[in-house]
């Protein structure tokens, strides 16, 4: 077999530390540029039930939509365009349109409408493209990015003229598309209600599951040890205990067991009781901020825990993960980041990402 | 007393996992087959042993975990063996002299990852 059979695609991992205090932090622009948020796991040491200020933030997340058969087209008429798009209030994503095989189309709040389309769809298109940052040696996947807010795509100009004809009559491009609003006021006047009740959609609510886990041997971190030198176990090894915890995986296995040796890494300690608690849906950043904020406002008061974490994981076939930057599927399409909060207001913030993603901010 | 708090501090790490995970389900003909854990992580290991020999029989790979009733289960491989071990699984035609055949859900260097495929999402 060939050495380089050996080899695996690359992934990336960022780690930071610093201080939610200090004026230079970049967290919640972190979360704000990361759109499409599949789901949201709490990690919570030395708690018994879910605190009710933490149950309340997530009670009051943004509903989302899904909407059937919506062709791509809609989002330039000129309602769409005046009352939802340029107002710069949600998100849209196609929804069980998979990024290796299908055309994939989401709309970011800042009026970027991104196509991934497949190089037979994007040759019918006629739209002006590039070629995906990760082609192989044949370009077989291509982005069309549009901005809906340009001034060159009002209706009645020849860009918008061209752009409608070839979303409209060249191809018809059309999904299923989940929408959510960027915070629960931005549709007060109930405009993208109006828009939606031409077609078949529902309003889903985030779905909220919460467990509490008994007797769980947790990583020891402090708060100045990042990279693990000996205070804390080092940032993979505390991703992939996170991952086990997730998965409800035995930490407790010896080293000649014949079905699994994974450990719980050192340092760690004994915790009694703690919470997990998970949030899926098409979940909006300002709500992770909401959440994050009251995640800090956790340690205010009295508890034995450490550290608390917050894991989000984006859409693994969205055509965007941060910002605007690329993000395709190879092996697999994560693009997660976790939060780790400490007592001082010192986090640590993890961003990983697979092979076909540029490195994280 | 308060701790000092952290400067600023910023480290990427490319290819930061020895590992790969996987998420795979068995699917048998006949579906009211009963498979323990141990049975199941021995069905790989013969598909690994049919096809590299006794060298490939020897990758270590772990059963993370095993549902008996979904047949599904989470491993965890070196990188180094896991183009092995995916071949061996897609190879792997037959339990008890009847067809089965593996189903890989999900590969990831982050085992955190699979515990949030979007794919998975119901609506």
């Amino acid at each position: 077999m060939s050495p380089d059979l050996g080899k695996c695609s690359r992934s990336l991992l960022t780690c930071e530390k610093s201080n939610f205090l200090n004026e230079q932090s970049r967290h919640e622009v972190h979360v704000s540029r990361h759109c499409f948020n599949y789901k949201i796991s709490l990690l919570l040491p030395e708690c018994e039930v879910l605190p009710v200020r933490v149950e309340n933030v997530i009670h009051n997340f943004s509903s989302y939509y899904l909407v059937r058969d919506l062709p791509v087209y809609k989002f330039l008429e000129e309602k769409w365009l005046a009352t939802v798009v340029k107002k710069g209030s949600f998100y849209a994503l196609s929804c069980k349109t998979r990024i290796d095989e299908d055309n994939v189309c989401a709309l970011l709040p800042s009026g970027q409408l991104i196509l991934s389309l497949d190089k037979d769809t994007y040759e019918h298109l006629g739209l002006e493209g590039r070629p995906s940052l990760y082609s192989h040696k044949k370009v077989m996947r291509y982005v069309v990015s549009v901005d809906l807010t340009n001034k060159s795509l009002v209706p009645g100009t020849k860009r918008y003229q061209q752009v409608l004809l070839c979303l409209k009559e060249r191809v018809m491009l059309r999904s299923d598309f989940l929408l959510t609003t960027c915070h629960p006021g931005a549709d007060k006047d109930g405009a993208l209600h109006n828009l939606l009740s031409q077609y078949t959609y529902e309003e889903c609510r985030p779905t909220l599951h919460s467990q509490t886990l008994k007797n769980l041997f947790c990583p020891s971190l402090h708060h100045s040890d990042l990279r693990g030198k000996g205070l804390s176990c080092t940032p993979n090894q505390f991703l992939e205990w996170l991952g086990a915890v997730n998965l409800n995986i035995s930490c407790d296995n010896s080293a000649v067991s014949f079905l699994s040796t994974y450990m719980c890494p050192e340092p760690r300690a004994p915790v009694s009781q703690s919470v997990l608690c998970t949030v899926t849906g098409l979940i909006p950043p300002k709500d992770v901020c909401r959440l994050l904020k009251e995640l800090r406002c956790y340690f205010a008061e009295p508890n034995f825990a450490a550290w608390v974490s917050l894991t989000v994981h984006g859409f693994v076939d969205c055509p965007v993960s941060w910002g605007a930057a690329e993000h395709g599927f190879f092996k697999g399409g994560e693009n997660l980041y976790n939060f780790v909060c400490f007592k001082n207001q010192d986090y640590w913030l993890y961003k990983a990402t697979g092979s076909e993603d540029a490195c994280p901010p | 007393m308060e701790e000092k708090s952290a400067s600023y501090e910023r480290v990427v790490y490319k290819n930061p996992s020895e590992y790969h995970y996987m998420k795979i389900h068995l699917v048998l003909e006949n579906a009211d087959t009963s498979i323990s854990a141990e049975e199941f992580k021995y069905l790989i290991i013969s598909g690994l042993k049919d096809l590299y020999g006794e060298v490939g029989a020897a990758i270590p790979f772990d059963v993370l975990t095993f549902d008996q009733t979904a047949l599904s289960a989470i491993l965890r491989v070196f990188n180094s063996g896991l183009v092995k071990l995916w071949s061996a699984l897609t190879l792997t035609g037959s339990y008890a002299n009847k067809p089965c055949a593996f189903r890989v859900t999900q590969v990831s260097p982050f085992l955190l990852a699979l515990s949030g495929n979007s794919r998975e999402m119901e609506v």
